[in-house]
């Protein structure tokens, strides 16, 4: 919910974005961390993490204060770091972990955190953390101040599901925020479209990937079991991307130009190019946070390979705790890595049209196959494989 | 020739991507009567569409 309720545009952006008009600078600053605090408060308590999740607003609050004595090469930015995937693993993982963990022995957990919940946005807004504290590391990222971080952090347009910012971009931004005409025009159009790709074309889809489940996989023919799965395809590209346009759209009605996150990622002729494409803000952050650190591209081939393996593990795994997101997660790496050998086999050069809409379709396909590890439990999914091409 | 390549600006544009359309648009895509017609236009869609009470995929995953 959230970015389609009547509650977001009337108590939070429109406000906002009225008042961010006539402040000054500094007043700006606390009228997003107070929009934002309310923000979080109350979509916790009216959907995501309830009264334990509200109180999951202090989380802000530390890594403000701790963010504070980051400097460049210092042992505090690598504490932030670690703290931040603590907060993850806790949050997000503990009672896949644990269960996992357990399953090896009787099977019941002693461990397992009965009341668990997942503070809104933690999977975005500890990525930020993350980014901060290693860019303070290396050098690149400003300090700024104490409001202007917490600005940043709970920036409620991108706050929930990103896309997700850097510090060193966002705060020129910020500073220079101005919402004339023409961003006020290409907000509304944004918002309007992103309301209309999740309405008219995201939730429509529903009808169809409602059925991927164990109990009608067994009864429906090939084709069919095709058009379910294309149909999730559409429907999470409309979904995420009409969700990245109106957190966009937000943004330009304050003056400010966030990240994109789409660039029509099923036109693009390989895997790679997909990932360029598709959540694209993600895909940044995988590359300097994970895929660079771990040697990137300037490694042995076969280091390279793995690295890639790594880096959509990670991503598989950030998608979600359960063994069939890290197999999505694979399924990735392998398609990067074969584009890869294929790449380095063949060379790069110019392809004819035919090839290259070839290419684009073949990409298309074992992309949209990946999502049935993405929407289905991985027996479920071996079951639809396994319907799909042997009976 | 109107290009795949203006074909993409043009969408982007109706999606509020870029802020001009494409150079070989017909120029009433510029105006302030089209802007209001498309506003409206998807608002009715919108209307019609809405309701079907999904959350958003990315959000608590």
């Amino acid at each position: 919910m959230i970015f389609n309720t009547f509650a977001y545009f009337l108590f939070f952006l429109i406000p906002v974005a009225i008042l961010f008009q006539v402040a000054s600078y500094r007043t700006r600053l606390w009228i997003l961390i107070l929009a934002a605090s309310g923000f979080f408060v109350y979509f916790s308590l009216t959907g995501i993490g309830g009264a334990a999740g509200a109180v999951c607003l202090g989380l802000f609050v530390w890594e403000s204060l701790f963010s504070r004595l980051y400097r460049p090469k210092s042992i505090f930015c690598w504490i932030g770091v670690l703290q931040s995937v603590l907060i993850l693993i806790v949050f997000k993982y503990w009672n896949y972990l644990t269960g996992l963990i357990f399953s090896f022995r009787d099977g019941k957990n002693p461990l397992l955190w009965h009341n668990a919940f997942l503070p809104l946005g933690v999977s975005f807004f500890t990525f930020e953390f993350i980014h901060y504290a290693v860019d303070r590391y290396r050098g690149v990222a400003p300090e700024g101040t104490l409001e202007e971080y917490l600005a940043f952090i709970m920036f409620f347009p991108t706050m929930v599901a990103g896309p997700i910012k850097r510090y060193q971009d966002f705060l020129p931004k910020l500073r220079g925020a101005r919402a004339d005409a023409t961003s006020w025009s290409c907000g509304i159009t944004r918002i309007l479209a992103g309301l209309v790709k999740k309405f008219g074309i995201a939730d429509l889809m529903t009808a169809f990937t409602v059925h991927l489940n164990r109990a009608d996989i067994g009864q429906a023919s090939r084709p069919i079991l095709l058009l379910w799965l294309l149909a999730y395809g559409i429907k999470i590209y409309f979904d995420f991307s009409g969700y990245s346009d109106i957190a966009i759209g937000s943004a330009r009605l304050l003056g400010v130009k966030v990240p994109e996150n789409f660039n029509w990622p099923y036109l693009r002729s390989n895997i790679s190019e997909f990932w360029r494409n598709w959540h694209i803000s993600l895909s940044r952050w995988l590359t300097d946070y994970v895929f660079i650190p771990l040697g990137g591209s300037r490694v042995r081939p076969l280091l390279i390979y793995s690295n890639l393996l790594v880096t959509m593990f990670v991503s598989g795994v950030w998608h979600g705790a359960g063994t069939n997101f890290a197999v999505w997660g694979l399924w990735h790496g392998i398609m990067l890595s074969v584009h890869r050998f294929w790449r380095t086999y063949r060379g790069t050069g110019r392809s004819s049209t035919s090839a290259r809409m070839l290419a684009t379709a073949t990409t298309f396909i074992f992309v949209n196959l990946g999502w049935a590890f993405f929407c289905m439990d991985l027996s479920t999914a071996g079951f639809f494989f396994k319907r799909l091409l042997v009976a | 020739m109107f290009t795949l390549m203006q074909f993409k600006w043009l969408l982007d544009y109706l999606g509020g991507a870029t802020e001009a359309p494409p150079p070989l648009a017909p120029r009433l895509l510029n105006s302030g009567i089209f802007l209001g017609m498309w506003w409206a236009l998807m608002i009715v869609l919108i209307t019609i569409f809405s309701g079907q009470t999904s959350k958003f995929i990315y959000i608590d995953f």
